[in-house]
């Protein structure tokens, strides 16, 4: 099991560390992000490196959704070009096969964020909170990525062809963090869009990261990884259960 | 070897494969024959455990493929006809992560690529990555991947499909001398009756998902007789050259216009079928003689010339 979620983690890198293309898009996407919307962003507001602080745990936010959607492509990819069915095959469970694709999708997902905070930091986000705060983060970062990399997965599990997963996949993306506090707090936002924003996995991995590398209260910030945790267990049961209907018929 | 019994499959609506029973000894070839469509891809991914079946029996070398696969899947290797070749990755990093994927330790990874590697004459290739392999080229990796984890059952579907014909016999020396030297059990479906013919001891045509004729190829081919008289003559939609009853007739019909006789003897027969052709009234427009083969069991059986297939 831990075998051959291995080896196809280890597929995935060689992979990566040896395409260009992926490695320079993934490099260049958050550096983009920060130094585009974070200091235009930033110029209008008062205090530019406020700004920056708030809106870096989104783009960290965003950066773990671009890489489950791109985990959710791998697999597709390797579904449509019969690549799968090598994996299948084999005498090894399902669930390694799930498994190896989301630690895949997560280190790619933790190359970019490492150089998110770099290029923040470096343009004047102000991070504290200490090691906790730091540590909390990271895990809530993981469970974020897995859950969206299962439901991208699971998504991936039933597409017949990449475009029709854009368009799925698309709805997790910009639309979701547009329903978060990831860009703009919600104070002045309607009611609707407050609890739309409540049940949306990235305020709670926002909120995690904005409070704990803000401040050194970590209480609120237990309920906010219990349910982050919930939700990477749900999407890999999700991308397991659609995974398994595809290939058991 | 491979046992199956009473194979059912169904697509919603459509039979994909109906009460298909199959038996390859260990140590023999089998050819699986049959037009597009006709259920050969559902029959080999059931056998290989990708698919379940409705209804059945399968037992591959001892182990039930339903309630035990992954018993099954240790004991075989698998090519598929649309190949699967990681194209980002090298000849040798493929063979490896398929090793590595089974759990094999990395020093017999090692000695079985290279083992591998030489067989399917690849040396000098096996570092470069496999996209800018040539078509022979990927059919052999492919070969040797299936043979990494030394399987006591190969499923090879299409083996030698878009190849010329010299990298065909080549791949077919390989599959012989792994029947012969190792003993290897092998099912293998092919469009190429020629391939049938060179590499199966056992051959089973299937069509609209039933096993319409099987057994040894001189076995389906002996059911025509000695020789095929052949004759192109314009045929009214309805005809029935009743005159065809004699003893010396094994098997007859008319396909795309053209009339096709199985006898005992063809030299001495075919004065008489012409014969029988003119007293019917018909124009002779053309007439020639052969040895029977599998493309003429084939095209009995199922109604279609192989030729036709090949080109879809």
């Amino acid at each position: 099991m831990i075998n051959a979620t291995y080896a196809i983690w280890l597929r995935h890198m060689r992979k990566f560390t040896r395409n260009r293309e992926e490695l320079g898009g993934l490099l260049i996407q958050p550096i983009l992000w920060v130094a585009l919307f974070g200091v235009g962003m930033g110029r209008m507001l008062p205090d530019q490196s406020n700004y920056l602080s708030f809106m870096l745990p989104g783009i960290l936010a965003l950066t773990a959704l671009g890489g489950a959607a791109g985990g959710g492509m791998m697999f597709l990819d390797e579904r449509l070009r019969g690549i799968l069915r090598e994996y299948m095959v084999a005498p090894i469970p399902r669930l390694s096969i799930l498994l190896g694709h989301m630690c895949a999708t997560v280190s790619k997902a933790f190359f970019q964020i490492i150089i998110v905070v770099i290029v923040g930091v470096l343009a004047g986000a102000q991070l504290g909170g200490g090691v906790v705060g730091w540590l909390a983060t990271l895990i809530a970062l993981i469970c974020f990525t897995l859950g969206f990399a299962g439901i991208a997965l699971g998504v991936a599990a039933r597409s017949k062809s990449i475009m029709g997963y854009h368009g799925m996949i698309f709805l997790f993306n910009l639309p979701l963090l547009f329903a978060s506090n990831a860009l703009y707090p919600l104070d002045s936002a309607p009611v609707w869009m407050q609890w739309l924003a409540k049940a949306n996995p990235a305020t709670w991995f926002i909120d995690v990261a904005r409070s704990s590398t803000q401040s050194t209260d970590m209480s609120a910030n237990l309920l906010n990884l219990g349910l982050l945790m919930g939700f990477a267990v749900a999407g890999t049961w999700l991308a397991l259960r659609r995974f398994n209907a595809v290939t058991a018929n | 070897m491979i046992d199956a019994q009473g194979l059912h499959k169904q697509f919603g609506t459509v039979q994909a494969v109906i009460d298909l029973e199959l038996h390859v000894p260990q140590g023999s070839v089998y050819a699986l024959l049959g037009p597009n469509g006709a259920g050969k891809s559902t029959t080999i991914n059931m056998l290989t455990t990708l698919l379940r079946p409705d209804r059945g029996t399968i037992v591959i070398a001892g182990h039930d493929a339903v309630r035990n696969p992954d018993a099954v899947r240790r004991v075989i290797g698998v090519t598929f006809q649309d190949l699967v070749l990681d194209r980002d990755l090298s000849g040798r990093e493929a063979l490896d992560f398929y090793g590595r994927l089974y759990g094999l330790d990395a020093a017999t990874r090692t000695q079985r690529t290279k083992e591998l590697l030489t067989l399917v004459e690849l040396n000098d290739a096996a570092d470069r990555l496999t996209g800018t392999y040539s078509g022979g080229m990927r059919r052999r990796l492919e070969l040797a991947r299936c043979l990494m984890m030394q399987p006591q059952i190969l499923f090879l579907d299409e083996p030698t499909q878009g190849l010329d014909p010299q990298h065909r016999a080549m791949i077919w020396d390989y599959l012989r001398m792994l029947q012969q030297q190792h003993g290897m059990t092998m099912l293998i479906t092919t469009h190429a009756m020629d391939e049938a013919e060179i590499l199966a001891q056992q051959v089973g045509i299937i069509d609209h998902g039933r096993m319409v004729a099987s057994g040894t190829p001189a076995e389906l081919i002996g059911q025509f007789g000695s020789e095929m008289v052949r004759i192109t003559a314009n045929y009214p939609a309805d005809y029935q050259p009743s005159w065809l009853q004699a003893e010396w007739v094994r098997n007859w019909a008319i396909q795309n216009g053209e009339l096709r006789v199985g006898v005992d003897h063809g030299s001495r027969r075919i004065a008489t079928i012409l014969d029988g052709l003119r007293a019917d009234g018909l124009q002779v427009s053309d007439m020639n003689m052969t040895r029977p083969s599998l493309g003429d069991v084939f095209l009995q059986t199922t109604g279609r010339a192989l030729r036709d297939e090949v080109k879809s």
